[in-house]
C-alpha cells in the first residue's frame, strides 16, 4: 500500500516536472515516438544492392515524419538489423529487437523473414510489411505478413496477358520456362504459370519448361531444347545467374526470343552482365511503377530525403512502396486509436481495414486492398513492367496492366 | 599426458573420459556456467549459443563420419534437412512430444543415410564425397515431390507452439536449455563412442581399411554404421533447428551449409569430438566478430557503402580461416592438447 503511494507521489511530481520543463517550450503538439525494424541484408547476397534498397525506406521514413507525422504527433524512430539474409540469425535477433524496440511494425527483406517469423508475429502482435513478391506456398490465411505485391506468377500473368492481347493474330501466348528444381519458391513460379495455363488454355500455353542449376555456367543446350518448343518468350524469374545464362544462349544459338525476369533479377541487374542491346526486348515486371515512370512522385522524396549511397531506381522504389504501405497503416492506425496508443496490434487492423487509396504511394502503387485469406492482395491486381527498347529501359505502358484472376494451385 | 603421481589400476580406470577428481570438478563448473549462462546473457547472445548447440551437434556428427571412420562426407546438411522435416512433421501434423519428435529425427536421417553409404562399401575418398554429394542433390527434389500432406511439399512445414511437458519454451532462455540439454546428450555420446569397441574399429577403418579388414573388421557394416551414426547426429540437430526456427523449408539445408560443418570440423580438428565444439565455436565467434567490426565500419565511414564494406569482411573470414589452418594444421583440439599438457608438466619444459 505505502509503496503503491510513493509510485503514486513519485508519478505526480514526474508529471508536474516534465509540465514545468515544457511549458515554456513551443506550442508544437506532443510527438509520441515509436520504433520501425527493418531487416537489411549487409553481409549477405543483397550486400550490393543495400544502399539503394534502405535508401528507399529510410528517405520515406524522414519524409514522414517532417510531415505527415508531425501533424499527426507522431515520430518513427527507425532502427535497422543486419540480417545476413539468414534464417537462423533472424531467429536469434528477434527476442533482442522484441524487448528493445518493441516495434509497432517491421519490415522484412525476403525468405529468410518470412520462414523465421511467420509462426512468431501472430503472438508477438507485430506485423510484418515485405517488399517483394510472394510465392504459392505463402497463400496462407490469418497471417501477420503482408506484401502489396501478389506472388510472381500473377505478376508475369499481367504481364503476358498484355503480351498476348498484341499478338498479330489470335493465339495462345506461348511461354518457356527457365527454373530450378528443388527451390521451392523456384517451382512454384512455374507451377503458377502452369496454372495460368491451365485457367486460360486459349491464351496461354506453356510451351516448354527447362530445369538447370542454381547458378549456372551455360544452359545453352537446354536454351536449345527450350526453342525447339517455339516459345513466345521464355520466364527466367529466378535469379540474375541464370537471366545472364539465358540471354547468352539465346544469343549464341542466332535466335531472337524475349526474356522476362522479375524486379529482384531485372532488367538492370542483368545489364551488369552482359550489354543491353543483347537484352532488346526483354522485361522486367512486378507490382509497382518503374522508377522512371513520371508519375513517380517518390522520386522526388527520395531526391531530397536520402541519407545513403544509394541510388533512385527499381530497388529503392520497392521498398520506398513498401515503408509507404507501412506508414499508411501507421496513420490509420493514429486515426482509430489515437497517436498515443498505437500498437503492433493497432497498424495489424489497419492493414486489415478498407482498402488503401492511391493517394498513398506517390504514384509507386494502386490501391492496395488485403482480406484474412491471403497475405497479399487479391483482387483488381494490375502490374508494371519496363523493356529495353532502342538500348534503354522504359517503361512497357503508362497504364497498369491488369492480372487475369487466378485460382490458388 | 597427466600430471605425475597419478596411476591407475586397471585399463578401466585409464580408459575413463574423466580421470582425476579436478577434471570432473572443471566439467561441473563448465556446466554450472552454462546452465547460469542465460542469466548474464541477452537474448542475443542466447539465440547465438542455441545455434552453436545446434551446430556442435551436427559437426560432432560429422566428426564421426569423417574424423573417426575416415568416410568424406559433403552431405551433412542434407541430414540435417531430413531431421528438421522429419521433427516439425511428427510434432505439428502427429502431436509428438517434442523429444521424441528429436529423438525419431535422428532415427529418420539415420536411415536415410544407409541410402547413401552403400557407396563406402567399394570407393572412398573424393570418389566417395561425390555420392554423398547426391544426398544433398536428391534431398530437396524428393522433399517436394512426396505428398504435401507427408512433408508440405514445398510450403514446408510451421510449428505454431513450442511446448516441451506442457511448458512452453519459445523464449530464447528456455529453449537455450533444451539445445543445451540435447547437446550434453549427444556429445556424452560422441565422447564415449570414441573410446568403445566400434570407435576403435571406426579408427582403425580410417587408418588402413585393408589391413583392418586382413583384421576380421567387417568393413561394410561398419562404414555403414559411421554414416548411420554421423546422420542420426544431424537428424537430432536438424529436429533441434526445426523447433528454433519453427519453419521448415528445403532451401535452408544447402551444400553450402555442409561445407561450413566441415570448415568447421576441419578447423577445430578431426581427431575427436572436442575438435567439433572448438571449430564450431572459433568460426562461429570469429564470424561474429567480423560482422560487428562491418557494422561498426559501416557507422564510422559512411562515405564506403554497406557492399563494399561487407566483401572486404568475407575476404578477412576466409583469410581468418586460412591463417588458423596455417598455424595449427591439426586443429585447434591440437592446440589444446599442447596447452594442456604444458601446463600439467610445468614448470618443466614439454619435450
Amino acid at each position: 500500500m505505502l509503496r503503491s503511494i510513493q509510485q503514486t507521489m513519485s508519478g505526480a511530481l514526474a508529471a508536474a516536472a516534465l509540465a514545468v520543463l515544457t511549458c515554456g517550450a513551443a506550442p508544437a503538439r506532443a510527438q509520441s515516438t515509436y520504433n520501425v525494424s527493418i531487416s537489411l541484408d549487409y553481409s549477405g547476397p543483397f550486400a550490393a544492392v543495400m544502399d539503394s534498397w534502405y535508401g528507399g525506406q529510410q528517405s520515406v521514413f524522414d519524409w514522414w515524419n517532417e510531415t505527415r507525422g508531425k501533424t499527426l504527433g507522431v515520430k518513427l524512430n527507425v532502427k535497422t538489423y543486419d540480417m545476413r539474409y539468414d534464417a537462423s540469425q533472424v531467429a536469434r535477433t528477434w527476442p533482442q529487437i522484441l524487448a528493445d524496440d518493441k516495434p509497432i511494425v517491421f519490415l522484412g527483406m525476403g525468405t529468410p523473414d518470412l520462414v523465421s517469423l511467420m509462426k512468431r508475429l501472430p503472438g508477438d502482435k507485430v506485423p510484418m510489411v515485405m517488399g517483394t513478391a510472394m510465392v504459392g506456398p505463402l497463400w496462407t490465411a490469418n497471417g501477420w505478413h503482408f506484401s502489396f505485391r501478389p506472388t510472381y506468377s500473377q505478376e508475369f500473368a499481367g504481364l503476358f496477358s498484355y503480351l498476348q492481347s498484341r499478338l498479330p493474330e489470335k493465339r495462345a501466348l506461348r511461354v518457356g520456362t527457365v527454373s530450378t528444381q528443388g527451390i521451392p519458391g523456384y517451382v512454384d513460379q512455374v507451377n503458377g504459370v502452369v496454372k495460368l495455363a491451365q485457367t486460360y488454355p486459349d491464351r496461354f500455353v506453356v510451351a516448354g519448361s527447362q530445369w538447370v542449376d542454381n547458378t549456372p555456367i551455360n544452359i545453352t543446350s537446354q536454351v536449345r531444347e527450350l526453342l525447339g518448343t517455339k516459345p513466345d518468350l521464355i520466364l527466367v524469374g529466378t535469379n540474375t545467374a541464370q537471366v545472364v545464362a539465358t540471354v547468352k544462349a539465346v544469343k549464341e544459338l542466332g535466335a531472337k526470343v524475349p526474356v522476362v525476369t522479375s524486379s529482384h533479377n531485372g532488367l538492370t541487374e542483368v545489364a551488369k552482365a552482359v550489354p543491353l542491346s543483347d537484352l532488346e526486348g526483354s522485361y522486367s515486371v512486378f507490382g509497382f511503377a518503374p522508377s522512371m515512370d513520371p508519375s513517380v512522385t517518390a522520386a522526388q522524396i527520395f531526391e531530397k530525403y536520402n541519407k545513403t549511397k544509394g541510388t533512385w531506381g527499381l530497388t529503392a522504389a520497392q521498398t520506398a512502396a513498401q515503408a509507404l504501405l507501412a506508414t499508411a497503416a501507421i496513420e490509420r492506425a493514429v486515426a482509430t486509436v489515437g497517436a498515443g496508443k498505437l500498437t503492433g496490434q493497432a497498424v495489424y487492423d489497419a492493414l486489415e481495414g478498407p482498402p488503401f487509396g492511391a493517394e498513398h504511394f506517390q504514384g509507386l502503387l494502386k490501391t492496395v486492398a488485403f482480406t484474412k485469406e491471403a497475405p497479399f492482395p487479391t483482387t483488381d491486381l494490375s502490374v508494371k513492367a519496363v523493356t529495353v527498347k532502342d538500348g534503354k529501359i522504359v517503361p512497357v505502358s503508362n497504364d497498369w496492366m491488369p492480372v487475369p484472376e487466378l485460382q490458388k494451385w | 599426458m597427466l600430471p605425475s603421481g597419478i596411476h591407475f589400476k586397471d585399463h578401466a580406470q585409464e580408459l575413463r573420459l574423466l580421470r582425476t577428481g579436478p577434471q570432473r570438478a572443471a566439467l561441473l563448473l563448465l556446466l554450472a556456467l552454462l546452465a547460469l549462462f542465460p542469466l548474464v546473457a541477452n537474448s542475443y547472445v542466447i539465440g547465438l549459443a542455441i545455434t552453436v548447440a545446434i551446430t556442435v551437434i551436427a559437426v560432432a556428427g560429422l566428426q564421426i563420419t569423417v574424423g573417426m571412420a575416415g568416410l568424406l562426407n559433403l552431405g551433412q546438411s542434407a541430414f540435417v534437412g531430413v531431421g528438421a522435416f522429419t521433427a516439425a512433421a511428427l510434432y505439428a501434423n502427429h502431436g509428438m512430444p517434442l523429444l521424441a519428435a528429436v529423438g525419431l529425427a535422428g532415427l529418420a536421417s539415420g536411415i536415410v543415410s544407409i541410402v547413401f553409404s552403400l557407396p563406402a562399401i567399394r570407393i572412398r575418398g573424393l570418389y566417395l564425397a561425390l555420392t554423398t554429394i547426391a544426398a544433398q542433390v536428391v534431398f530437396p527434389v524428393v522433399v517436394l515431390r512426396l505428398p504435401p500432406t507427408w512433408f508440405g511439399g514445398s510450403a514446408g512445414i510451421g510449428i505454431d507452439r513450442v511446448a516441451l511437458f506442457g511448458v512452453a519454451v519459445e523464449t530464447p532462455a528456455r529453449f537455450y536449455f533444451v539445445a543445451l540439454g540435447v547437446m550434453v546428450v549427444m556429445l556424452t555420446v560422441a565422447f564415449n563412442l570414441q573410446r568403445s569397441h566400434v570407435g576403435l574399429v571406426f579408427r582403425a577403418i580410417r587408418d588402413n581399411d585393408i589391413a583392418s579388414s586382413v583384421l576380421g573388421v567387417q568393413l561394410g557394416k561398419y562404414k555403414i554404421m559411421a554414416f548411420f551414426a554421423g546422420a542420426v547426429f544431424a537428424g537430432v540437430a536438424g529436429g533441434l533447428y526445426a523447433f528454433y526456427i519453427r519453419y521448415v523449408t528445403t532451401d535452408q539445408f544447402t551444400i553450402w551449409l555442409s561445407i561450413w560443418y566441415l570448415g568447421m570440423l576441419i578447423v577445430g580438428g578431426l581427431s575427436g569430438p572436442l575438435g567439433a565444439i572448438l571449430g564450431t565455436l572459433a568460426v562461429t565467434l570469429l564470424q561474429e566478430a567480423i560482422h560487428w567490426g562491418g557494422n561498426r565500419m559501416m557507422a564510422a565511414l559512411p562515405q564506403l557503402s554497406g557492399g563494399v564494406i561487407f566483401s572486404v569482411t568475407n575476404i578477412v573470414l576466409g583469410a581468418a580461416i586460412i591463417y588458423m589452418l596455417i598455424r595449427e594444421p591439426h586443429g585447434l583440439n591440437h592446440r589444446w592438447s599442447i596447452l594442456k599438457s604444458a601446463y600439467r608438466i610445468w614448470p618443466y619444459p614439454r619435450a
